[in-house]
């Protein structure tokens, strides 16, 4: 015990492939500690390699963190990771996106030379070869992607830690140990791709199942393109400013959408051998599947839609999260999920692009904060930090001490209840846990019919979407 | 205190009180209680045109002393239903209390006599609204034509984010001599009921009090809207906001009814090179860019947010970009508390986008710690990416080597653009027009609104409102003669 805290002490990114349970047996005092020192050594080693948060430590005037309360002025907004200018994206100034990526990561990116590249899924294939960062990207909802810093290194880690949390998280070794026996992996969506969910697949095919003949995609030869997740808002961008961007838009844009719409066009084919792979090579079989639950639940309606059912072994794994991401989902969209999959062993999590940690749903329902992630909670109104308090509700920040070549501290958009500090969850498991439900701000913001004169209409920009689908 | 606001329904000089329905409100978390408008939506719609009739018992100075009289009686000092409004509309509204403070105290200056005929007169013309119009000589031997401006039974979709709106709707309505259903906004649902209730305590059975009727009901309610959007009670439709308040209504279109809509816009600054001729010159445009981007606190159409800057992106542009930047921000802290204010509710979306880029190059950030307001300088000739979501005195000065890229960027969800110098406004104006922008004021006079309120975007909103009805006398023995 003493032995795993001070190594955890010594090198939080360590905490990747240790015993998962330990985690949650430290005591407050322990968390404590590791939360002020791994905050404090992690600064001290990052800011005079990371000219934005250097940046950001003289804005806010903190040169060391005394207490915890001082890292909360440390942590960057949401929007850092996609705080680029889009018009580099419509110039192809992707030299400049280099430029600007090369400010949150201690990586060298100096070899990349972007000059000439004309699309952000080649920039990114670029980094990738040139430099020891894998970046990925968020799936842009908001229509401008995040892009995250993260090094094949940590890719490799988190992927180690998705497996020591499937063996440790009911308890020590009551999960398969897909590290050391192998699993089938099923994904429900791309094979390739650099967006946070398919930027694992292909060390998990690796770690995991053991080479490609044990792994099956949804799409096993179709990358999710980056360019195209970023049309909608890149469209936005250009109609904002005018006939000026219309003039901007690039010509590979436009490419990128016709592949698009092929991929849409195969789908019903594409659907159709994926389940009978799926019952043919893994029918019976224990098998790990991840997947967003609104992704995982048009596929597992879809298979029920065709008849099947209790299509894995009992003991497969599904390792889940992310809610139902604004879709309209019937009641027991859970039920029938499983009832497709045909076994019960879920691992739930809520967790962020940015943080290499997740916070795992226990049996009573709470997401447990694991020891090397810093939690906050902001006053959504003055973003001071509130006081570690149980039951307290508030805007969730949180430094995740894993990561040791970028900054993995946030203020997230989420408005959430944390307890823990006090009285530890009735699961048994120490520290800070999340009590559900997650809410977005920006959900809670909206809603009735305020009406005002001032904006740009909505209808403009689902035209837009309209025109993205149809007509370029 | 936040549950005891109620909204009325008044129905022609009809008051209903009671409390049926509770509704959730925006800023602040206010809810409000309402009459539940399905047991009475069949009083609502006039579905009998001839009582239209009582209207033209009227002349225009008949409307215009009882709108003058009604602007004696919206005393914020005295009058319980406009302190109520102002109540609300301090808990609910984007502007703060000193500006709506001062808004209040000056409803009645609205109801000026001179100023609402020389509206008239320039949005539809007095004497077509007073009498039948001759048309003058046609081709058609013999044929003459008189035309006369009708009003019309309307149900206005109003916006709440001024107590204007709800002026001028109650004078539109009274002077073009139609009938009004008012839709009231959840961000200001009082304001509209405080003027309709002085018209019903000033005089319950005058016509023109029993030809408005405000209510609030949750947008979308398909039962009430049904039974409302009716070609049978309904001519016309007048929708402010966005999509989703004219998604609810374009479901009941259909032949009979005529929309007229009032989208919502973004205005912008264009500022040409002459602004930098001298410091003293430099300070007067910062100071009138201030007024531009914070009078109303931003919260209205008018509002300015992207300003193009014609100094060049060369090292000394950016610095020239950045001085008044600096400039504009000091100005916008200096604006007088009944103009402006830090904004009480500073949107967190915005906040977090300026946290971002005030740790990038590419911009520059003046103020936006808190809810004092900023102005972001880009650093190169685009503006942020946020830039729709400009908004608590937050403005985007954007650098660029000649106006042309200004002139470019305006679409048709450009309103006003504020320009500096005169002459710069002069060449440009047809231009502007052709990319879609619909007023052109000097630089610093957007929130003057004075033109903006017949114009309203382009699309004459008070002349759509009437009805142009023509009469026409043909020669008898010409169509004798036709007939063969």
């Amino acid at each position: 015990m003493s032995e795993y805290f001070e190594q955890l002490l010594a090198d939080p990114t360590s905490f990747h492939s240790l015993p998962y349970d330990e985690g949650f047996k430290l005591s407050r005092e322990q968390i404590e500690r590791l939360h002020l020192e791994g905050s404090r050594n992690r600064f001290a080693q990052l800011r005079p390699r990371l000219s934005v948060l250097d940046k950001l430590a003289r804005e806010q005037g903190i040169d060391g963190i005394e207490t915890i309360d001082d890292v909360a002025p440390l942590l960057f907004a949401h929007t850092i990771y996609k705080s680029y200018p889009i018009s580099y994206l419509e110039r192809n100034r992707f030299d400049k996106l280099t430029q600007w990526l090369s400010g949150l990561t201690t990586s060298d990116l100096s070899r990349v030379d972007a000059h000439g590249v004309e699309s952000i899924d080649d920039w990114i294939d670029l980094i990738e070869a040139k430099s020891d960062v894998m970046p990925s990207h968020t799936s842009g909802t908001t229509g401008k992607l995040s892009f995250i810093p993260r090094t094949k290194v940590q890719w490799n880690q988190t992927i180690i830690h998705s497996a020591i949390i499937i063996r440790d998280w009911w308890g020590r070794g009551s999960g398969p140990d897909i590290l050391r026996d192998g699993m089938p992996i099923i994904i429900p969506g791309y094979r390739h791709g650099a967006a946070a969910t398919q930027r694992g697949n292909s060390i998990q095919v690796e770690m995991y199942a053991r080479g490609e003949e044990n792994a099956l995609f949804l799409y096993p030869d179709a990358r999710f393109s980056a360019d195209v997740a970023s049309l909608g808002g890149r469209l936005r961008a250009v109609e904002a400013r005018g006939e000026a961007g219309i003039l901007d838009i690039s010509p590979v844009l436009l490419e990128r959408r016709e592949m698009l719409l092929e991929l849409e066009r195969r789908r019903p084919d594409d659907l159709r051998q994926f389940f009978s792979e799926a019952q043919r090579r893994f029918g019976g079989k224990d098998v790990y599947v991840t997947a967003m639950w609104a992704i995982l639940y048009d596929w597992t309606a879809e298979g029920l839609k065709r008849g099947l059912k209790g299509v894995f072994g009992k003991n497969s794994v599904l390792l889940t999260g992310g809610g139902k991401k604004g879709k309209e989902l019937p009641e027991d969209w859970r039920e029938q999920s499983l009832e497709f999959l045909g076994f019960d062993n879920i691992f739930e999590m809520y967790a962020t692009s940015e943080m290499m940690g997740l916070c795992m749903m226990c049996e009573r329902g709470n997401y447990h904060v694991p020891p090397v992630i810093v939690p906050f909670l902001l006053d959504p109104a003055t973003g001071r930090p509130l006081p570690r308090k149980d039951g307290t509700t508030g805007r969730f920040a949180g430094l995740d001490l894993m990561p040791n070549t970028y900054w993995a501290g946030l203020i997230t958009g989420d408005e959430i209840t944390l307890s823990g500090w006090e009285n530890p969850c009735a699961c048994g498991r120490t520290g800070p846990h999340v009590v559900p439900p997650v809410r977005r701000y920006s959900e809670k913001e909206g809603g009735d019919d305020r009406i005002v004169c001032a904006g740009a209409p909505e209808a403009h920009d689902r035209a837009l979407e309209f025109l993205a689908e149809l007509a370029l | 205190m936040t549950d005891s606001f109620r909204v009325p329904l008044i129905i022609r000089g009809e008051i209903i009180e009671d409390a049926d329905v509770e509704h959730g409100g925006r800023r602040g978390g206010v809810s409000f209680r309402a009459p539940d408008v399905a047991k009475h939506i069949a009083k609502l719609p006039l579905r009998t045109p001839s009582k239209m009739a009582d209207l033209y018992t009227l002349s225009f100075d008949d409307i215009l002393d009882y709108l003058v009289e009604l602007g004696k009686r919206l005393d914020h000092a005295r009058n319980r239903h406009v302190q109520e409004a102002f109540r609300l509309s301090c808990i609910t509204s984007g502007l703060s209390e000193s500006i709506l403070r001062h808004h209040y105290d000056r409803l009645g200056a609205m109801f000026d006599r001179d100023e609402m005929r020389r509206m008239m007169e320039r949005g539809c013309g007095v004497d077509y609204l007073e009498s039948w119009v001759d048309q003058g000589p046609s081709i058609f031997p013999g044929l003459r034509a008189r035309t006369r401006a009708f009003g019309a039974r309307c149900v206005h979709v109003i916006a709440g984010n001024a107590p204007i709106v709800s002026i001028l709707t109650v004078i539109r309505n009274a002077l073009t001599r139609s009938d009004a259903i008012i839709k009231l906004p959840s961000n200001d649902p009082l304001t509209a009921v405080a003027l309709v209730r002085t018209m019903v305590e000033m005089t319950p059975d005058h016509p023109l009090t029993k030809h408005i009727s405000v209510a609030y009901w949750k947008g979308g309610d398909e039962a009430t809207e049904e039974a409302i959007y009716d070609p049978r009670g309904v001519e016309k439709i007048i929708a402010w906001g966005g999509f989703d308040s004219v998604k609810h209504i374009s479901r009941y279109l259909q032949p009979g009814i005529d929309l007229i809509t009032q989208d919502p816009k973004l205005s912008g600054t264009i500022i040409g090179r002459e602004a930098f001729a001298d410091e003293a010159t430099l300070r007067s445009v910062a100071k009138r860019l201030a007024l531009d981007v914070g009078a109303q606190n931003q919260e209205g159409c008018v509002s300015a947010r992207v300003i193009y800057v014609e100094c060049g992106t060369d090292e000394q542009g950016l610095a020239r970009a950045n001085r008044l930047g600096e400039l504009a921000f000091a100005a916008l802290q200096a604006l007088p508390p009944h103009l402006s204010t830090p904004h009480k509710a500073f949107d967190h979306t915005l906040k977090a986008e300026i946290d971002a880029v005030r740790l990038q190059d590419e911009y520059r950030v003046f103020g936006g710690r808190e809810n004092e307001g900023a102005l972001i300088v880009s650093q190169e000739d685009f503006p942020v990416d946020f830039s729709r979501q400009l908004s608590c005195r937050v403005g985007n000065i954007v650098p660029v080597d000649d106006v042309e890229t200004a002139v470019r960027s305006v679409n048709a969800y450009t309103q006003t653009i504020g320009i500096f110098p005169e002459a710069l406004k002069e060449k440009l104006r047809d231009r502007l027009a052709f990319q879609g922008a619909q007023r052109l004021v000097s630089l610093g006079a957007a929130a003057t609104m004075q033109h903006n309120m017949e114009k309203q975007d382009a699309i004459e909103p008070v002349r759509r409102m009437c009805k142009w009805v023509t009469e026409e006398t043909a020669d008898g023995e010409v169509l004798d003669a036709i007939a063969g």
